[in-house]
């Protein structure tokens, strides 16, 4: 019994110095970290399928705008592109009268100006460039004839000057002032290669 | 000075209950605490089990692991988190000695009751030091099987209850291997007491 109480008392001798041993501290970090990214790992597929979500959608948001871009853009050069110029008239040209509107055409589009033709030219082609201009009833600039509404755009133009009536405006789908519907005026015409008129202006 | 608060907040008051499920949310600081409150018993159950501070931190290390991805298999109405953690340990434990210590392993309980003790007969403790020693020789020398009960009974004064849980044994196992393996440590005393009196005279 003596042993058994002596072998009690070692035990507890033992049982101190074997509490005093601790747990190694460099696991802890080690352990933190495992914690943290068990966790993520387990939120990484949740994640990845937000993420590619997202990206799939940007993706098809940036697509749309290109796409819709890509379509005004043609529209929007051509107009930035080919502005409009105001074409002064040019009362130096020699005004030869003319009977036969038709058959008028050009001695006199080699005499005409470059810009007065190109601005001819574009008018011709948009004819709705220019609404207001259009809507006003000044024809100092040309204005696209209501008659040549639903023609097929033009791909050669010229220019064709004429002598006629204010009256005359009237088969074009214009309507001339009061005081000039008998009074003779000079109009330039342009004309597409189907030999129809697409704008007109008034030179005076 | 608020880590420190907070820091021992986590080691005082959250149950272990708490600290795993935060822990499981991934909280590091919830793993730290718990380390913190249970690391030193696995460490040193293993440490006195294989007699090899690499292996008891690796082990230790691979029981903490497990409380992050086998938690689903602890039930807290079985036990506390702490045996359940000595339960890993000890099987993780098992594999190591079953590869490094086979023959240690070959113990049969039936006949370890009857083993003579080297010295049988009454011996005088005239050094003390040499006598923990000599104990401290024979638990090194106990089979894994009763070692494994002295140290958590005697050495971590677990109840019988939890050292069952602990070793997957009924209770009544827990207490004859104790028994057992007093009764050889008590033996191994008397002959190291009989030899220093021998050396006196």
């Amino acid at each position: 019994m003596t042993t058994d109480r002596e072998l009690d008392e070692i035990l507890a001798e033992i049982v101190r110095e074997h509490r005093a041993i601790g747990a190694p501290g460099r696991l802890e970090p080690l352990l933190c970290a495992a914690a943290a990214s068990k966790t993520n790992a387990a939120r990484t597929p949740r994640f990845r399928l937000t993420w590619a979500a997202v990206v799939i959608l940007l993706a098809a948001a940036a697509a749309v705008i290109w796409q819709t871009r890509s379509r005004h853009q043609p529209q929007n050069q051509q107009a930035r592109s080919v502005p409009v110029p105001r074409v002064r008239p040019e009362p130096t040209l020699p005004s030869a009268p003319v009977a036969e509107r038709q058959s008028v055409r050009s001695p006199s589009v080699a005499s005409i100006s470059a810009p007065v033709r190109r601005a001819a030219a574009d008018r011709a082609r948009h004819p709705d460039s220019s609404p207001q201009q259009a809507a006003s009833n000044s024809l100092d600039e040309f204005v696209p004839l209501p008659v040549s509404e639903g023609l097929p755009p033009a791909v050669e133009l010229s220019v064709v000057r004429i002598e006629l009536r204010g009256s005359d405006l009237q088969q074009y789908g214009l309507q001339a002032p009061a005081d000039s519907v008998a009074r003779a005026m000079l109009a330039e015409f342009v004309v597409g290669e189907d030999g129809l008129p697409r704008a007109i202006r008034i030179v005076r | 000075m608020f880590e420190r608060l907070r820091r021992r907040r986590l080691d005082g008051e959250l149950s272990d209950d708490a600290l795993r499920r935060a822990a499981l949310a991934g909280s590091g600081e919830a793993m730290a605490a718990l380390y913190r409150r249970h690391g030193g018993l696995v460490y040193r159950f293993t440490l006195q089990m294989s007699r090899n501070a690499e292996v008891a931190e690796e082990i230790t290390q691979e029981v903490f692991l497990a409380l992050l991805t086998q938690i689903d298999r602890f039930d807290p109405a079985r036990g506390t988190l702490s045996t359940w953690l000595c339960g890993i340990a000890r099987r993780q434990l098992w594999k190591y000695l079953e590869r490094n210590e086979s023959a240690a392993l070959d113990f049969d309980e039936d006949t370890a009751a009857e083993l003579p003790c080297p010295a049988d007969g009454p011996a005088e403790l005239l050094l003390r030091r040499e006598a923990v020693a000599a104990v401290r020789a024979g638990m090194d020398e106990l089979p894994p099987l009763l070692r494994e009960v002295v140290i958590l009974c005697a050495l971590e004064e677990m109840t019988y209850e939890q050292a069952a849980h602990v070793l997957a044994v009924p209770v009544g196992t827990v207490r004859s291997r104790l028994h057992r393996a007093k009764a050889r440590l008590a033996g191994l005393l008397r002959g190291e007491m009989a030899d220093t009196e021998r050396k006196r005279r």
